[in-house]
């Protein structure tokens, strides 16, 4: 019935900013002619909290505890970026077996964000069993994860010079439990996800990005590998307990959802196989080193792979306990581009489809949409509207 | 392309094609450019993009403080570990960079990030709105420049707190 | 005295049904997605908030509750007071995490408001950074079985075309 409205008029949808789900809530107006996306801007900034200026005025402990909260997602991954760029500066070497956990972690974390991800994408798509099945399994890492540091969110694994726990026996055999039954459910949903025909008219595809235009849009991460882009940061630039643990990189050609999806499941294995292989060679030694309150004047450039990508962190120092700067670059703003470029030529009902592709550091989801009309008429779609005029959409074409 | 070839690719791309710059290797993975002129930064940015290391990881803003009188705009290109960062100093007051965003269009969200944070205009930008600040956001105010005080705007826009009611789509 | 008892009766009917199925709407107002994930969490079959008939709607003309996380920022504060006054009445708001308490980690920062209760009444505050999904399930029962209290007072106040008005003032 929409469709029958709005045939020979071009309007503009403003999508958001209400997006619960984003670590950078973001609105974007999009212009659509008929049921065809013709335009797209993006608007960020909802969930701006002025962090890169607050840690001016704080001590670098004090800054590992906000620069934790930036995500709740990839919280890990921050705090080991800060960690990892603070230590160069300031010329401390940590030791083994602290690179290790912390890899480790980052390897958790990887794991339970992905699962969030591939469930909530599935809910997109209208496949609510999956993304209940998904949901059930991702509890396991998250007992894990509190079984290893008492948190199921934020861990606080590091410290500058460190990290503050150690795994034992116990906690190596709970993991290498959970590892075996995550690993059996992987393969189920990579099954599914590859083979499900009517899971794959969602995303067979739908927001194709070749090669050449993955590296030309700058998209990171399982976005980029997706593609066929080489880009893994672990890969290419190891950093902490890469260098003794290497990652394989894992990428997909075909560059539409479908590879998205498929990317980011056997990037689980990955995990699991990396996480295996550090319980049973585990060096040992020390948790930390010292560090000094004061770091040496500098500036330094960390990048490691979030879940999400590439994340860049660029730490100037004075001399003083307070930093001088901190720039933070996340992954979602690199692929957001990206996906105001590929929603161009597709389907309305595609939109939510393609922003969840990126993995846009989704948690929930529901949103506002306004349909904005010339002549004054104005409708208000939820995110769950548009969501269901998607499934609609798709019910009524292949019925 | 391995991290020691793309730094020699650049250092050698710096060298023949711009000679009014410093180079610098304050880390054994990274090549710093500190461009004197302007001009050499549009010429500089496509070698390297024709030359594949032309993947614009951040650009990062530094204000060098009211004493100095200048900004520093940092473009950081990676390629495997290497980071090549070409830094561009501009006055205070008045500021201006030319825009990236025709040879790579993956700036334009850090170059509207740069113009609203450190106020430096990014000349012929596309699009160059607000990206992470509201819009009622007051003219030449920049949050991360040193001058700049926390609180300050948050309490007087909290006094000032109305709904009105009124539909607003931004 | 009919009339009373009359209300008296629909009043309790209403209260039961909106202590049995309390509809919520979440909202993000500029947190760092921590408490959102683990909204979502206790969705989800292990914690199931389901049974108590609690529903995440899209839509806030459907909900009941405002499940509300993050310090507010500046740029989100319009939408929050835009989607409270969209709710229907009477209508309950829960602040989840220490960011919407009070601003948390990101308190005094220059695009955070501190809290939720800065800008809309909140009627339950649930701790944590980020809270565990039993607490958040515990904040919510919390707040439906002070409902079930009988203090929802009715006040009637016949208006100008003749018609009584109700308006309730539970909490």
């Amino acid at each position: 019935m929409m469709e029958k409205k709005i045939m020979d008029e071009t309007f503009t949808v403003p999508i958001g900013p209400q997006h619960p789900a984003l670590k950078e809530p973001s609105h974007f107006r999009i212009t659509v002619d008929g049921e065809i996306v013709t335009n797209a801007v993006v608007r960020l900034g909802y969930a701006h909290r002025g962090i890169e200026k607050a840690v001016e005025g704080r001590n670098w402990i004090q800054n590992l505890y906000m620069l934790e909260r930036i995500c709740g997602i990839c919280s890990h991954i921050h705090a080991t970026a800060y960690c990892l760029g603070v230590e160069q500066l300031a010329g401390v070497e940590v030791p083994p077996r602290a690179q290790a956990i912390r890899v480790l972690t980052a390897e958790l974390e990887r794991i339970h964000s992905h699962f969030l991800w591939v469930g909530v994408a599935a809910h997109e798509a209208g496949f609510d069993t999956l993304f209940m099945y998904i949901w059930r399994d991702r509890e396991t890492v998250m007992d894990l994860l509190e079984t290893l540091s008492g948190n199921r969110v934020n861990y606080s694994v590091n410290i500058l010079g460190g990290v503050k726990f150690d795994i034992n026996e116990e906690q190596a055999d709970a993991i290498r439990k959970g590892l075996d039954y995550l690993e059996e459910r992987t393969n189920h949903y990579l099954d599914v996800v590859s083979n499900d025909a009517m899971f794959l008219q969602r995303t067979s595809g739908i927001g194709v990005m070749t090669r050449n235009q993955a590296e030309v849009l700058g998209t990171v991460g399982p976005t980029a590998r997706a593609s066929n882009v080489a880009r893994d940061v672990r890969v290419e630039a190891p950093y902490g307990a890469y260098f003794d643990y290497p990652a394989n990189i894992v990428l997909e050609e075909r560059g539409d959802l479908t590879a998205r999806f498929v990317v980011r499941i056997k990037e689980l294995f990955e995990s699991y196989r990396l996480i295996r292989l550090i319980l049973d060679t585990l060096p040992s030694g020390d948790l930390e080193t010292r560090m000094p309150r004061r770091i040496k004047e500098g500036e330094t450039v960390c990048r490691v792979e979030a879940p999400r990508g590439e994340l860049f962190y660029f730490i100037k120092s004075n001399g003083t306990d307070m930093p001088e700067r901190i720039k933070i670059r996340t992954p979602t703003i690199c692929n957001m581009t990206s996906v105001v470029k590929l929603v161009i030529g597709h389907q309305l009902a595609d939109v939510p489809m393609i922003l969840v592709g990126i993995d846009p550091c989704f948690s929930c989801n529901d949103r506002m949409v306004i349909l904005d009309r010339s002549d004054g008429y104005k409708q208000q779609w939820t995110w769950e509207a548009l969501r269901q005029h998607g499934i609609d959409y798709y019910h009524e074409q292949h019925s | 392309m391995n991290t020691q070839e793309a730094l020699k690719i650049a250092s050698l791309l710096v060298e023949e094609w711009v000679w009014t710059t410093e180079t610098e290797r304050p880390e054994p993975n990274r090549l710093d450019v500190k461009l004197t002129k302007l001009d050499d930064f549009i010429p500089i940015v496509v070698g390297l993009r024709v030359q594949r290391l032309g993947y614009l990881s951040a650009i990062t803003g530094l204000d060098l403080g009211p004493e100095v009188g200048e900004l520093e705009v940092l473009y950081h290109f990676c390629t495997a570990a290497a980071v090549v960062t070409l830094r561009l100093r501009v006055p205070r007051d008045n500021p201006s960079v030319p825009s990236l965003c025709s040879i790579i269009p993956s700036a334009e969200p850090f170059e509207r990030e740069l113009r609203e944070m450190f106020g430096v205009d990014v000349d012929k930008h596309p699009n160059p709105i607000h990206i992470y600040l509201p819009d009622d956001w007051p003219v030449d105010t920049y949050p991360l420049r040193k001058d700049f005080e926390q609180g300050t705007v948050s309490t007087a826009v909290r006094r000032g707190v109305k709904h009105d009611g009124k539909e607003n789509n931004g | 005295m009919t009339q009373n008892l009359l209300q008296d009766t629909i009043q309790r009917l209403k209260t039961w049904a909106r202590i049995n199925s309390p509809w919520v709407l979440h909202f993000n107002s500029g947190s760092c997605n921590g408490c959102d994930i683990e909204i979502l969490a206790t969705l989800t079959p292990r914690y199931d908030l389901e049974r108590f008939g609690i529903k995440l709607m899209g839509s806030p003309r459907h909900a009941d509750v405002l499940l509300c996380t993050g310090a507010v920022t500046r740029q989100a504060r319009d939408r929050l007071v835009r989607i409270y006054e969209q709710m229907h009445d009477p209508k309950f708001v829960v602040a989840i995490g220490a960011c919407a308490l009070s601003g948390g980690v990101f308190r005094g920062c220059y695009n955070v408001m501190d809290g939720i209760d800065q800008v809309i009444p909140v009627h339950a505050y649930i701790p944590g950074c980020p809270p565990r999904p039993e607490a958040i399930i515990d904040g919510v029962v919390k707040l439906l079985s002070s409902l079930s209290i009988p203090t929802a007072k009715v006040e009637t106040q016949p208006s100008t075309d003749g018609r009584i008005e109700t308006k309730e003032c539970s909490l």
